[in-house]
């Protein structure tokens, strides 16, 4: 796994652009933004991937994240209140925790990757790693490979009955509870009938802190 | 380029994942947390397999296998994101504690 | 694989994109004025790019309320970027090449798929509602050419047994892919359509939008979106013409002059289509695409796989 200068320094650059674009992702208040900071962070990892020689995987990271990363945006402008982040705003929970979570991880996670003593055995630069992973796949793990194409089938049907709005017997929420246009009231319950308002009060004042 | 700048480099790709998870409240954001975290996940294998394998092809396979997990993260999420907001109007956690449809 | 140095690799490149997008000016106003019936004058339309270039850069940028100005500059340059980096991977001659890559169609399709977010980007950014209508179009019609476009790419390297697009070239020494291969080249020049927002499929730039994405900009921003839409264009018949009509393979002329006319004459092909076909509606073009294109590409695939085996 030995390079040039310039591959070092092209590795470093991709790398802090990684890391940066992906702090970001969770930092900009424009929805597009983030959904597009995730897909730079992707890119630069798919060139990391390009420059250890991975390019099939690589490119393959890059193409599959253009859409993934688009459908991404206009399903943020879809749902959120403020897609556009033209007021600032913070959604977010349990903050401490998930930072505390978060760096624990990669403290962690790098521990493990400075202290481990892995085998030192690059590949080779004569190598052909996409010939390689075509026979791979098609050769001694061709069950797995069967497996993720028979996985992503059922994922395709599944994804498809849930998101139709109109199934084979009519509309596919028929029978569900009709949605109200204040969202916060839960579906009325006998039994909750008498808390009713409480928690009503409850969760507008909710909505309305920081 | 050495293998383990390669790992840091991923683990903190996975800790910014694991931070966006679960501080979201949104679930786009939460699968965009998730996302993360497997991009974490093959960029180290595919340092492993490049740096200390040989370049054994199961190492890329390892990172197939990832990329096919994202796909169906992602389409399964958003499928459920469209179902629950056409049922609920919810598009963040918080609103549906009541898991009873 | 072979290699360029920097330097001239990015003069080269650029330079092809230039003259690409010029070609598409020209062809553009000739297959206007031969369509409506106007003289068909080669002067007037060699020297309307430069005209369109000059007024578009004295014209006084508009401005519409709090847009993403980093989206709007971003996207014009991810098109001109990733239609260089398609163009690199396409060779000239034999052992003539930018950077002839060994997964160079991964590449290509790589570059082609990016474009969708450039395209989202320029809608996005203008804060305005027909260019955020023209980008949401667009996502639409991107999603449902980029599984064709995908597909006919593969089954051109499957002859070739190999990713690089100069070996494909080579493959196709004795016969064509668009002969051997007669789905390919319709999906392809359809799909390419498609993706440079051009003709039929102009749906993202639409002037039933009044202009699509393209609507709140004027001036120097809007000279770099067409130039952004010439670049991919050019792109979209570079490839072609190396991937389907066997580059550089041909008598007498040199292999580059044969890649060139190749290029040219599918630039032609588009330009035509522009101005005789009318605009596809959106949303019969995606049940088109779904129900009739992708099951012709994967016959196409098919096909291709059994023969080459």
């Amino acid at each position: 796994m030995s390079g040039g200068t310039l591959v070092d320094v092209a590795f470093w650059a991709f790398a802090v652009a990684a890391v940066v674009a992906a702090w970001l992702v969770f930092r900009v208040d424009s929805m597009v933004r983030a959904a597009y900071w995730l897909f730079a962070s992707f890119v630069a990892v798919g060139f990391i991937m390009v420059l250890l020689g991975a390019r099939f995987l690589g490119l393959v990271l890059v193409l599959m994240m253009a859409g993934e990363m688009t459908i991404m945006a206009v399903f943020m402008v879809m749902f959120m209140m403020n897609p556009a982040g033209l007021n600032p705003m913070t959604m977010v929970h349990q903050h401490r925790t998930a930072i505390i979570a978060g760096v624990v991880a990669f403290a962690g996670l790098a521990g493990v990757g400075l202290v481990a003593d892995f085998p030192d055995r690059p590949v080779a630069a004569s190598s052909e790693p996409t010939a390689e992973l075509g026979r791979e796949l098609l050769g001694d793990s061709m069950l797995v490979f069967e497996t993720a194409g028979v996985t992503l089938l059922a994922t395709m049907i599944a994804s498809i009955a849930l998101a139709a709005k109109r199934g084979r017997f009519g509309d596919a929420a028929a029978g569900s509870v009709a949605p109200e246009l204040d969202p916060e009231p839960p579906p009325p319950d006998p039994e909750e009938q008498a808390g009713h308002d409480h928690h009503h009060d409850a969760a507008g004042g909710k909505e309305a802190g920081p | 380029m050495s293998l383990p700048a390669l790992l840091v480099v991923s683990a903190a790709l996975f800790g910014v994942g694991v931070y966006g998870a679960l501080s979201q409240q949104t679930f786009v954001m939460i699968m965009m947390g998730l996302e993360l975290m497997l991009s974490g996940a093959m960029l180290a294998a595919v340092a492993l397999w490049a740096g200390a394998t040989g370049g054994n092809p199961k190492g890329q396979l390892l990172t197939v296998v990832a990329m096919t997990v994202m796909a169906v993260e992602a389409a399964m999420g958003f499928a459920l994101v469209i179902n629950i907001y056409r049922i609920r109007r919810a598009e963040m956690t918080e609103k549906i504690k009541r898991l009873r449809g | 694989m072979s290699w360029a140095s920097p330097l001239p690799a990015v003069a080269l490149v650029g330079a092809v994109l230039t003259a690409g997008a010029t070609a598409v000016t020209v062809l553009d106003h000739l297959a206007g004025a031969r369509t409506a019936g106007r003289p068909v004058r080669l002067l007037p339309a060699v020297g309307r790019p430069a005209a369109r270039s000059a007024l578009l850069l004295l014209t006084r940028r508009s401005a519409t309320p709090r847009t993403d100005a980093a989206a709007g500059a971003l996207a014009p340059a991810l098109l001109v970027g990733m239609a260089a980096a398609a163009v690199a991977a396409v060779p000239w001659g034999r052992g003539v090449a930018v950077a002839d890559v060994d997964d160079g169609i991964v590449l290509v399709g790589a570059a082609f798929a990016v474009v969708m977010v450039g395209v989202y980007l320029h809608g996005w950014s203008a804060n305005s509602p027909l260019p955020l209508h023209g980008g949401y179009r667009f996502v639409a019609l991107a999603l449902s050419y980029e599984m064709p476009l995908a597909l006919v790419l593969i089954a051109a390297a499957l002859p070739a047994e190999s990713l690089s697009i100069g070996a494909i070239v080579e493959s196709q020494a004795g016969m064509w892919n668009v002969v051997r291969q007669p789905l390919g080249l319709p999906l392809y020049l359809v799909a390419g359509a498609g993706l440079a927002f051009w003709g039929p499929l102009d749906v993202a730039d639409a002037s039933d939008l009044a202009g699509g994405t393209a609507a709140e900009v004027s001036g120097p921003a809007r000279l770099a979106w067409a130039a952004a839409q010439g670049a991919v264009l050019t792109a979209v018949a570079v490839v072609g013409a190396g991937v389907f009509l066997g580059g550089w393979h041909g008598p007498v002329l040199p292999g580059p002059a044969w890649t060139a006319l190749k290029a040219l004459a599918l630039l032609a092909v588009l330009a035509g289509a522009k101005h005789r076909l009318a605009r596809v509606r959106l949303e019969r073009f995606v049940v088109v695409a779904w129900a009739a294109l992708i099951p012709l590409a994967l016959v196409d695939v098919f096909v291709s796989g059994a023969l080459a085996l």
